[in-house]
């Protein structure tokens, strides 16, 4: 006969599983502040909007290629950045310690490799304006120049 | 003493050598015209070190006493040939208990060219696409709990069940509204590395080795249901000693020509269905799956066929940047017509703290309530029976991983 497990078992995972509720409904909650940053592309980019989808994909690397063919280079901000956050939530809909336990994970098995992390909104435009197939975003009081906001839907 | 001392000297270096390449590396990032080029060779890699200590019962080392003999270093180079074309090769050596003992090997190297979003393919040896984390069941930076549930995803099975040596096929599907596909689909061998087998068998093969997975990315983000599935067959050869073999004639199980060696084939399936959903900071995963091993061998025992069951469910939540706690329940029948005596089950309830001490240094401490011998070994435990060995125990473990 098998028993059930014991009760001391049963105490331990009951306030876990609490907690665990409770801490992911404040993520939930968080989650649902105003985004933050614009997306920007290279000014020869033809896009003027881009779906919420697409964004996700680009910088998850499951899409490579814009809809003319040309390769597609998302690029991101540092771990710690604001911006980031606001990006990550609001857009991948996960922490930024979630996508990177995504990349670790492609990383370590071969997969693929993250987008590359730069320093600051200045290295990112810096970046889209000399990169015909990027993407990047910037904080939302970012000064544009050489570089192209685009909607996200 | 001397070789455990060696050990944490070995530790120490690569850690000090992967502390400076990780500065190098993170250098390498910020340089705006780095990312851009394309000759560039992204560097990562990892050294894990950890502690096992159970109540009862030896479980993957010399564990009753607490052992050190858990440790796992990679180091892989990823270089872009173009935006299609890429290459890459891991190595990585590992020590737990009587396994790895530190010998090097490739764990993955490929050549691998993307036609399209829905169309890739690679070739070379590339890690098993089986359920949501065979891939990295063996890198601790990628996961949450030290140790993966043991039922699906077993450290004493990782030859045959981490990597094959072939082709695969990959790519990503949309399908507009309803979400997306993820597709692999592979098929090769298996280069078994006999030094974690039993001295008796030899000739070790794996004539064939082919599957794939299926995931569906659902329409709410974060949400991925489905399946992998995978078959291969392990041959092999037992020798018996010269007093097995008379005691076996002289009971009349072996025709007089015996020559001392039994042929074994071991064709196996197994299957797996997984979920997860990962949400802002909280993650949730399931899977359940069943594998169907058959054992043929040339005389003495009739074939048989035995099929295992075991699943789990997990889930972590970030609550900090630096504090994950997670928690899973796991469980495993050897055998699903078999449920009966605790050598046929193994419960196994876990809870997990891990800390990130910065961005490329971690710390996990974890807890395990057991219930039931199945999937103990026997030559850990002075050949006892795992069926007399303790029923209820506990493990404890305690990891850091330096990574970058």
């Amino acid at each position: 006969m098998r028993r059930s497990l014991p009760h001391r078992v049963r105490l331990l995972l009951l306030p876990g599983l609490v907690v665990l509720a409770l801490v992911a409904e404040v993520g939930f909650v968080r989650a649902e502040s105003t985004p933050d940053f614009r997306l920007i592309v290279h000014p020869d980019n033809p896009a003027t909007s881009l779906t919420h989808d697409f964004v996700t994909d680009a910088f998850l690397k499951r899409t490579t290629r814009w809809g003319d063919g040309e390769a597609l280079h998302a690029v991101d901000q540092r771990a710690d950045a604001a911006v980031r956050r606001a990006f990550s939530e609001h857009v991948l809909g996960r922490s930024v310690a979630a996508v990177k336990s995504y990349w670790q994970q492609r990383i370590f098995s071969g997969r693929d490799l993250p987008p590359p992390e730069l320093e600051s909104d200045d290295a990112v435009a810096s970046y889209v304006s000399k990169h015909r197939g990027a993407l990047g975003y910037v904080s939302g009081n970012f000064k544009l120049e050489h570089v192209k906001a685009v909607a996200l839907q | 003493m001397s070789g455990r001392r060696a050990r944490c000297a070995l530790t120490f270096v690569i850690a000090s050598s992967l502390s400076f390449f990780s500065r190098t590396e993170r250098a390498r990032a910020e340089d705006d015209d780095a990312t851009s080029n394309p000759l560039s060779i992204d560097v990562h890699g990892f050294v894990s070190q950890g502690f096992i200590k159970t109540t009862e019962n030896n479980y993957l080392a010399d564990s009753k006493r607490g052992s050190f003999e858990f440790t796992e270093v990679g180091l892989n180079f990823t270089k872009n040939l173009s935006d299609r074309m890429r290459v890459g090769i891991q190595l990585f050596t590992h020590d737990l208990g009587p396994l790895g003992n530190y010998a090097t090997r490739f764990d993955w190297f490929y050549l691998d060219y993307r036609f399209f979003d829905w169309l890739g393919v690679r070739a070379g040896r590339t890690k098993l696409p089986f359920g949501l984390y065979n891939e990295t069941s063996d890198i601790d930076a990628a996961r949450v709990p030290a140790l993966l549930p043991q039922s699906v995803y077993p450290v004493s099975n990782r030859e045959y069940l981490l990597a094959q040596t072939g082709g695969e096929l990959y790519g990503d599907i949309s399908l507009a509204d309803a979400g997306a596909l993820e597709y692999r689909l592979y098929g090769g061998t298996v280069f078994y590395d006999t030094a974690d087998l039993s001295a008796a068998l030899t000739n070790v093969t794996v004539p064939y080795i082919y599957g794939g997975r299926l995931m569906w990315q659902a329409p709410l983000e974060g949400l991925q249901l489905g399946g992998s599935m995978q078959k291969l067959r392990i041959d092999a050869e037992d020798t018996l000693t010269a007093a097995q073999t008379m005691a076996y004639m002289a009971a009349g199980l072996l025709p007089p020509n015996f020559m001392g060696n039994i042929s074994l084939h071991v064709p196996a399936t197994l299957w797996v269905g997984s979920a997860e959903y990962v949400a802002h900071d909280f993650s949730l995963a399931a899977e359940y799956s069943r594998w169907i091993v058959t054992l043929e061998a040339s005389v003495l025992a009739p074939k048989t066929t035995v099929t295992s069951e075991r699943g789990y469910l997990m889930g972590s939540y970030h609550v900090t940047p630096w504090f994950t706690p997670g928690l899973y329940y796991s469980l495993f029948f050897p055998n699903a017509d078999q449920r009966h005596g605790r050598a046929a089950y193994q419960h196994d309830v876990a809870a997990t703290f891990r800390y990130d001490l910065n961005a490329y240094w971690l710390l996990k401490l974890e807890g395990h309530y057991m219930r039931g011998t199945a999937g103990l070994d026997p030559t850990l435990n002075g050949n006892v029976p795992v069926s007399s060995l303790v029923q209820d125990w506990g493990v404890l473990l305690v990891k850091t991983t330096a990574y970058f």
